[in-house]
């Protein structure tokens, strides 16, 4: 039926990318957001600081966000097509965009009551997160290296901003100049990579690439697969893949809450995203190339992720190891690299974001500006001050940890991806099996966290909890309702997520690989 | 099934009033009912009601009747008759009477059928699976019949007797009900049709002797008494399960009818039948206190003294003669395992005999002639002499229920003295006894009978059935499976005659160790003390009278089967059972009877009569009742005499040997090693660790420094890379 | 009866009621909550309400009692609706003769298990009753499921529940026990999860997409590799829930610091979930493995071994609560040497086995917690002599744990006399050795039973304790019944779980030998 309506204005029509009105159409939803973000830049530098400012900026801010989510749904809708250029017209994109302006939304709602509370005036703040955005849409549509590049760049710049944004904070400080400088030196590696990687094709654009390697079977090419070495360390760095995720506990701790809570889920969405992208449209046919060194990357995360979570004591770094080993999972369906791996990738994105987004917000509105409460230990006894809260940061918890009914969709994404791995043409049996054993272990941290809240007596002196900012209440709320009703009814997101990835080529030349039924 | 269509082909006995067997099991059941729900009643419970709870000791019948005086002494708590008493003493004996005459009844149907197959009623079917049928039914036949007539003749007798003995006891209706229930249990074992029923009613009578030997459960003794009476029974019921698996394994049938139809197909001797043959004996020896599982029926003395006479006696603990009397198909077939019955009863004849030389409880005594006794009927079943062992089971049913009840009023009697006194003496104590004579005359003649009886002086009945067991073990020295079968290999024929000996050596100690204790109660000057001695009497005749019954039966039981030479007289008890056991008796003696000449035969009697006569003139001349003195001044024993008054310590052997490793191994190694150190300890929270270390690890290497996380990614970019070139 | 239930059209609609009663009960017994708070009056509401919902739902269940068809050994009652169509999973549930039985079971204790904690749980009632209900469903969700997908996901559901009742209404250490029962739990359950994936993948290989109908399923035919690997995920799966020695550890401790109600359901029925699933999945799916010699032996070795060193360990317990445990160890070591050993007599015993268990230990539970309500101590050596004072208890307790002795009369007889008759076909001289454990058996509860209620009443305190309630015997008496009931007439138990239990052993047997001779070819 809504079909219908946008059969209007030409559903299904292909766009010609190398008219510029074609072209135009295309980044539509993504130019919305980037003049919609302008005008808001003006109007924020209009006022001086302050806290009723930063909040009408914020509040702008989400409006605009939603219509960027508005337009991406529409033009999604109608289902357009295109042919070969620098970005792609397919569902995989809207999809992607869906998660991310979702993620954005929640993540500009949380900072309004957060820096309310730590006194943080600057509006542009918001509108830097908007501008962050729009460089992770670019990334998830482009299909060039070079429009890659220029999303990555405009979302990690912003980043390095949004992270030291508390100025009163060293910690905050510290983070942002650790971000930098990592972050620089492994651009350095993605640029180096994305040159090496045109030296051999001779080409910037994926398909290109694809197809060059498929017809001069550049399959054992040393520069290219060099090429493709440091892209993937580019990658791994930006999703924090262990051993490059040395950075993420830092910056996580130290960026405000809900920066870390958009980076979580955001960056991470974006990255793998445009990653996954990449895998599959450029270098599918180099697929016995990189498997081996994504499956221990995805292996080496997922442990390294989950076992040193054990140990944390801070929620938000806790968090940030639990990341990391998301990170881990997520890899496992890049390495099945199938359009089922896809769709299972964008599913988990969504069901982590919303747990993600849901936990940082308990902790965002635990907190005061004198104590941040970000301590596990702070949460004792949560159950008998606010059923509500704890029964909330369980849902998350057990949602991360996979676990179903009670955790909502967090199961169905492992078992999308389980199933994905599984299903792929090169099976991946083993990695499933370390990914329910390190799942095992997270259930160390994960239910610490509800036996503290649901166990542990309330301690005696313990000073009142604060009330929960409306824009807080909101999301956790929000988030609990969508986890749990589609951790039962999962169907539309399954279809949403499988929509996405129609466009995608299936690949990887099975008879090339081992295939399940030998697999173990 | 099977049962049905042999049975079910108009049976003689069919539509008679046999159809109502089930009446004789339920009987009783209906008085367990009642009296349970009458002792559950919340207005019975008038605080602890254990007189012993305050430690002293009166032997441990005196519970019963410490409720005499009303006046009561300080650590006696004070007891009043129990509000329901007179309906329980109603319905506890009035079951077992109806449940008599009903048996009788049948008892003469069966008589006048002359019926060959035994008579199955099928009451529902019970375990049905798979290759699996089982029903609850039960068999009228002459065995069961003749074991029944007992169970529920003396059972009612001994019912009578407790009315007296128990009348004050607190827990009187609970008493009532364990009695019932077991003799319900008795029934369901002596008639069940198959191995399954019986095995309930065996384990059920176990049940009811656990809980009627703690019965006085305050005194940890007792109740210690009871558990070690169930587990022991177990170690039996686990021989009996095993056996019942060979058998449906080999048959695929476990009813008698059935088995016994196609016993045949077990090779004659073979490992699978002697296996079973063994397994079954080892249910016996539980039940049956033979050796080496005999320690529990001394100590079961701790249940009140009628307990005793019935269960420990009379009934249950025939089972196990029973058992191997029903499954004579089984036994006739393999020779090994028959000689390892015969045997092992022989040597806890004689055993428990030597035991029961030195014994001053006068009840401890009894128990180990009755382990003793049942060595001998043992001994009757083993040679395949079925009828002989079974005609010794009755008798004895009758002489030793008879010494049992008399030995309760002697102590009845006692304790009421000593109570009147306060003395705190124990009331079972030959030593404290002496002279009754006077004073309870009645008991005093009844238990002579009974004793001359047991020593198998002629005409009493004990020494028709005991010479009897012993004529057919010599008569089967020869020309028979048994004499040809090696055993261990010593030839059979050698075992047999060693049996025979061990036999004739057992009546000689029984002769003895009965009139001791005669001597001991009754003659001599009395030792109970002045003020006790004013106290001393005669029970009352609600418990006089059964004995008086009892006393004739031991004196004229023998006429149940004479031996052949009386002619058209004789082996009546031996043609009755002929149906059942006849053909299997044949097996072993190839065929025909089992014969003895005239001469050989009145030769044995002579020798069996002069060893009784010589226990006897023995015990009477050399025992001085005159020269003992009360227990509390008693020297201690030495030498042998003070092995065998410590029963050859065997009970203590066995607490080394095996319940202490037991408990220790299940304490140190299993549970504290195994379990908590080796699973727990190291695997499952040894991993848990684990994680947290590599954890730990991890955390470390999060140092903060940029320079550190600089080169962690560099390594990893060196790792990429060398993954991507190592293919 | 039939009839009736016919003209109702009961078995159209009977499981997935089964299974939403207890959920809508818990939403509206939470919603209570919500709204009437923490008060006494409220608290009991809670209690009424739930007890109400679980009555209702016995009621319910037990039609299937005459609804089923006896002599058939197929699904029935099947209940069959599309659920996320693009991943081939489906709400599909049905019973046969396998799980008929412990559906009732599992409602026949519930109502039980709640009166049992009506006193004892006295803080958050709300949500404990509401924990209570979501366990029943995800219970009667495993023994009901015919797709694996629900199979899994329902037995996880019952972990959480489980988890909490354990941690927040149990005794000193319950925070440790929860833990280590949930984690335990985790570890064999989550590699099940990959199996059942893969075996839906496999299965949905002609569909073009994944199916986890059972019946799609048990139609595969896998390589030997794949099938012993995947037995091994689900055997450690059903052996950690079962448990099998050596993977037990987590019972003792979950049973002791659990509360009453919960240590009832844990033994009750949970533990039955892991025979069931060897029963239900890992036998029928992967027969050429569980079969397989040395397999088939070490499984039977492991079970024997639970036998006796369950008895030995339970022998020299201190708390009464921890023998009970180890006593289960024990038992359900009896129902594997059953199910293993594969004859129709030995599954039939183990299947009356897990049913009788269920009554017999849940009922010392009750009583243990009962009596625990008064004293406040778990310690054998703080009773004794008490039979005087409360002859009530006393008489149950004692006739409780003689069928849980396995005394003739009892359903424990016909149990482990079926199981161990069965399995000495097969496997002699195992079910010899495992026959002691009846003797092992009767030496601790009988010691456990004198120390406890026999002896001198030695502690002053002990003189005054009161007799059951009303509310205390009216839920015993009904376990009495059925104990009784099993062990004197258990033919129609039997007769329902016959066909399937012959099925069972037939379908399996065949299938061995038909994969066998591949597993020869295929190695391992």
């Amino acid at each position: 039926m809504i079909h219908t309506i946008f059969a209007q204005f030409g559903a299904g029509m292909t766009l010609d990318l190398s008219r510029p009105a074609d072209l135009t159409m295309a980044i539509a939803p993504d130019l919305v957001l980037c003049v919609g973000a302008m005008i808001l830049l003006l109007y924020a530098a209009w006022r001086p600081e302050s806290e009723a400012h930063q909040r009408r900026v914020a509040l702008g801010a989400m409006t605009v966000a939603l219509l960027a989510l508005v337009a991406v749904i529409v033009v999604g809708l109608s289902g357009w097509k295109s042919t070969a250029g620098p970005v792609a017209v397919d569902g995989y994109r809207w999809a992607a965009d869906v998660v991310l302006l979702l993620a954005t939304v929640i993540a500009i709602g949380l900072s309004m009551d957060y820096n309310a509370r730590e006194g943080i005036t600057a509006p542009e703040a918001h509108v830097l997160v908007l501008f962050a955005t729009v460089g992770m849409m670019i990334m998830v549509a482009a299909r060039d290296l070079m429009v890659l590049f220029l999303g990555l760049e405009t979302m990690s710049v912003s980043i390095y901003v949004l992270v030291g944004m508390n100025r009163r904070s060293a910690r905050s400080a510290e983070g942002a100049l650790k971000y930098f400088l990592l972050g620089a030196f492994s651009t350095a590696f993605l640029l180096y990579g994305i040159a090496l990687v045109y030296g051999a094709t001779g080409s910037t654009n994926l398909s290109a690439i694809g197809g060059r390697i498929a017809a001069l079977s550049l399959g054992d090419s040393p520069m290219l697969l060099v090429g493709v070495a440091l892209l993937l360390v580019g990658f791994a760095f930006k999703v924090a893949a262990a051993p490059f995720h040395m950075w993420a506990p830092d910056v996580y701790e130290g960026a405000p809450t809900p920066i870390t809570a958009y980076m979580a889920a955001a960056v991470k969405a974006a990255a793998f995203a445009a990653f996954l992208r990449v895998w599959i449209e450029a270098f599918g046919h180099l697929y016995v190339a990189w498997h081996d060194a994504l499956w221990w990357l995805a292996a080496v995360t997922m442990f390294v992720g989950n076992l040193v979570a054990l140990q944390q004591r801070n929620l938000k770094r806790m968090l940030a190891y639990s990341s990391i080993g998301h990170t881990g999972f997520l890899l496992v369906a890049v390495t099945a690299a199938t359009s089922q791996a896809a769709s299972a990738m964008l599913f988990y994105l969504f069901a982590y974001t919303l747990a993600t987004m849901g936990a940082f917000a308990v902790i965002i509105s635990l907190g005061t500006g004198t104590n941040a409460r970000e301590n596990i230990e702070d949460l004792n006894g949560l159950w008998q001050e606010r059923p509500g809260l704890a029964v909330a940061m369980a849902v998350f918890m057990l949602a991360m940890l996979g676990f179903p009914v009670f955790g909502g969709m967090g199961f169905f994404a492992k078992w999308y991806v389980l199933q994905a791995a599984i299903d792929a043409a090169s099976p991946q049996v083993r990695l499933a099996v370390l990914l329910v054993i390190a799942t095992t272990i997270s259930a160390g941290y994960y239910l610490y966290v509800v036996m503290v809240m649901f166990m542990k007596p309330r301690p005696e002196m313990a000073p009142a909890l604060p009330v929960i900012g409306a824009m807080s209440r909101v999301v956790i709320f929000g988030s609990v309702v969508l986890l749990l009703v589609f951790g039962v009814f999962p169907d539309p997101v399954v279809r949403w997520a499988r929509g996405g990835t129609e466009l995608l080529p299936s690949m990887a030349p099975a008879a090339a690989l081992p295939t399940r039924a030998g697999g173990k | 099934m099977l049962l049905q269509e042999a049975a079910g082909a108009a049976h003689p006995l069919a539509g008679t009033i046999a159809e109502w067997i089930w009446l004789v099991p339920v009987l009783p059941f209906l008085g367990f009912i009642v009296n349970g729900l009458l002792s559950l009643l919340p207005a019975t419970h008038l605080g602890p009601a254990d007189p012993s709870a305050a430690g002293h000791d009166h032997g441990h019948d005196a519970h019963a009747a410490n409720a005499h005086d009303h006046g009561g002494h300080d650590d006696h708590h004070h007891v009043v008759r129990h509000q329901y008493a007179r309906i329980v003493s109603l319905v506890g004996p009035a079951v077992l009477g109806i449940a008599f005459l009903l048996t009788a009844g049948i008892f003469l149907a069966l008589a006048g059928a002359h019926a060959e197959e035994p008579f199955v009623r099928t009451l529902f079917p019970w375990l049905v699976t798979g290759g699996l049928h089982v029903d609850a039914a039960l068999q009228v036949d002459q065995l069961s019949m003749a074991m029944t007539m007992v169970v529920t003749g003396v059972g009612f007798l001994i019912h009578v007797f407790s009315v007296g003995y128990m009348q004050d006891d607190p827990g009187y209706p609970r008493y009532f009900a364990y009695l019932n229930l077991f003799v319900f249990f008795m029934l369901v074992l002596v008639l069940g049709a198959s191995y399954p029923v019986m095995f309930v009613g065996w384990e059920g009578v176990g049940l009811c002797s656990y809980l009627l030997i703690g019965y006085w459960y305050s005194e940890k003794a007792n109740a210690d008494a009871g558990k070690k009476a169930f587990v022991m029974n177990r170690i039996g019921d686990f021989g009996f399960l095993v056996a019942m698996f060979l058998l449906f394994a080999n048959l695929g049938t476990l009813d008698f009818v059935g088995v016994a139809g196609q016993v045949s197909e077990l090779s004659e001797g073979g490992a699978v039948i002697t296996a079973i043959g063994l397994f079954f004996f080892l249910g016996c020896a539980g039940k049956s206190a033979q050796i080496p599982l005999y320690t529990w029926l001394p100590d079961a003395m701790a249940g009140p003294t009628p307990v005793s006479a019935l269960i420990h006696a009379a009934t249950m603990v025939t089972a196990g003669v029973y058992l191997v009397a029903r499954s004579s198909f089984l036994f006739s077939l393999a020779p090994v395992a028959s000689l390892t019955v015969a045997l092992v009863g022989a040597v806890t004849a004689l055993f428990a005999a030597t035991i029961g030389l030195k014994q001053w409880d006068i009840k401890k005594v009894l128990a180990y002639s009755t382990v003793s006794q049942l060595g001998y009927m043992f001994i009757g079943v083993g040679v395949g002499a079925y009828a002989a062992g079974v005609f010794h089971l009755v008798t004895h049913a009758f002489f030793k229920a008879l010494l049992f009840l008399g030995s309760g009023s002697v102590i009845f009697a006692m304790h009421r003295a000593l109570h009147h006194t306060g003395s705190h003496a124990d009331a079972q104590d030959m030593r404290n006894m002496g002279g009754l004579r006077k004073y309870m005359p009645w008991t005093f003649g009844l238990m002579w009978i009974a004793t001359l009886a047991i020593a198998g002086i002629p005409p009493l009945s004990g020494f028709f059935s005991k010479d009897e067991i012993l004529a057919s073990v010599f008569a089967r020295t020869s020309h028979s499976t048994l004499a040809e079968a090696t055993w261990l290999g010593i030839p059979g024929s050698v075992l047999l005659m060693l049996i025979y000996v061990l036999g004739l050596a057992a009546a000689l100690l029984t002769a003895i160790y009965m009139t001791r204790m005669m001597l001991y109660t009754f003659h001599g000057p009395n030792r109970s003390g002045e003020a006790e001695r004013n106290h001393l009497a005669e029970a009352p005749w609600v418990m006089t009278a059964p004995l008086v019954v009892l006393g004739v039966l031991s004196a004229v039981g023998g006429a149940l089967n004479f031996p052949a030479f009386f002619g058209s007289m004789g082996q009546k008890f031996h043609h009755w059972l002929e149906p059942v056991t006849g053909r299997a008796s044949l097996n072993i003696t190839h065929g025909e009877e089992a014969h003895l000449a005239l001469g050989t035969e009145l030769m044995l009697i002579g020798i069996a009569v002069a060893i009784a006569v010589a226990g006897i003139l023995y015990a009477v001349t050399r025992l001085k009742p005159a020269a003992l003195v009360p227990a509390a001044q008693a020297p201690e024993s030495h030498g042998i005499e003070r092995v065998l008054e410590h029963k050859y310590y065997v009970d203590e052997a066995y607490d080394r040997a095996i319940v202490k490793p037991v408990v220790g191994i299940s304490r140190r190694v299993l549970w504290r090693g195994m379990d908590a150190g080796l699973i727990d300890g190291l695997l499952v929270n040894g991993s848990g660790f684990l994680m947290r270390g590599l954890g730990w690890v991890g955390a470390r290497l999060q140092s903060g420094q940029v320079g550190t996380y600089a080169w962690v990614l560099v390594i990893g970019v060196l790792a990429v890379l060398g993954a991507f070139s190592i293919r | 009866m039939a009839a009736f239930l016919a003209s109702l059209n009961y078995n159209a609609w009977i499981l997935p009621a089964l299974l939403i009663v207890p959920t809508l009960g818990a939403l509206l017994v939470w919603a209570h909550g919500a709204v009437a708070g923490q008060g006494e009056a409220a608290a009991m509401t809670a209690r009424r309400l739930t007890l109400a919902v679980l009555v209702i739902e016995f009621v319910l269940s037990i039609g299937l009692w005459w609804s089923l068809d006896i002599a058939s050994a197929d699904w029935q009652a099947v209940f069959d609706k599309p659920w996320i169509e693009a991943w081939g999973t489906r709400f599909t549930v049905g019973v046969d003769g396998l799980s008929v039985m412990m559906v009732l079971l599992t409602t026949f204790l519930m109502p039980l298990a709640i009166l049992g904690g009506w006193t004892s749980v006295k803080t958050k009632v709300h949500a404990y009753h509401t924990l209570m209900l979501i366990l029943t469903t995800g219970m009667l969700g495993v023994f009901v499921a015919k797709d694996l997908f629900l199979f899994y996901m329902m037995w996880e559901v019952m972990l959480i529940p489980m988890y909490f009742i354990i941690g927040i209404w149990g005794g000193e250490r319950r925070i440790y026990a929860s833990l280590k029962f949930f984690i335990y739990t985790m570890v064999g359950s989550l590699l099940m999860l990959v199996a059942i994936v893969y075996l839906g993948v496999e299965a949905g290989e002609p569909l073009g997409r994944p199916t986890f109908d059972y019946d799609a399923i048990l139609a595969l035919n896998l390589t030997p590799t794949a099938s012993f690997w995947l037995f091994g995920a689900f055997f450690l799966a059903f052996a950690v829930k079962v448990p099998m020695f050596p993977f037990h550890t987590w019972l003792p401790d979950a049973h002791v610091e659990a509360p009453t109600a919960g240590s009832v359901i844990l033994a009750g029925i949970l533990l039955k979930l892991g025979t069931y699933g060897f029963l239900r999945v890992a036998l029928p799916f992967f027969p050429g493995v569980a079969m397989y010699p040395w397999v088939r032996t070490t499984i039977i070795v492991l079970a024997v071994i639970g036998v006796i060193y369950g008895s030995l360990v339970a022998l020299v317990q201190p708390d009464i609560k921890k023998l009970v445990a180890y006593s289960s160890v024990a038992h359900l070591g009896f129902v594997m040497l059953g199910i293993f050993a594969l004859t129709v007599e030995s599954v039939q015993g183990a299947l009356m086995v897990m049913i009788g268990h269920g009554l017999s230990t849940g009922a010392l539970f009750l009583l243990v917690g009962i009596i625990y309500e008064r004293t406040h101590t778990r310690l054998i050596d703080d009773y004794g002599g008490i039979a005087k004072v409360v002859p009530l208890f006393a008489t149950i307790l004692t006739i409780v744990a003689l069928s849980s002795i396995g005394l003739p009369g009892t359903n424990g007889f016909v149990a482990e006399f079926l199981v161990m008759l069965g399995s000495f076909k097969t496997y002699p001289m195992l079910t010899v050795v495992s026959a002691t454990g009846v003797i092992l058996a009767a030496a601790y509860l009988l010691w456990a039973l004198q120390r406890m209620i026999y002896n001198a009443l030695d502690r002053p305190a002990n003189a005054q304790l009161k007799d059951l309630n009303w509310r205390e015997l009216g839920l015993l008496v009904p376990i009495l019944a059925g104990i009784i009931w099993m062990g004197v007439y258990p033919k129609p138990v039997l007769d329902r779980m016959e066909a399937s239990a012959q099925k069972l052993v037939q379908e399996v047997t065949r299938n061995a030998d038909r994969q066998r001779a591949s597993m020869m070819l295929g190695g391992r």
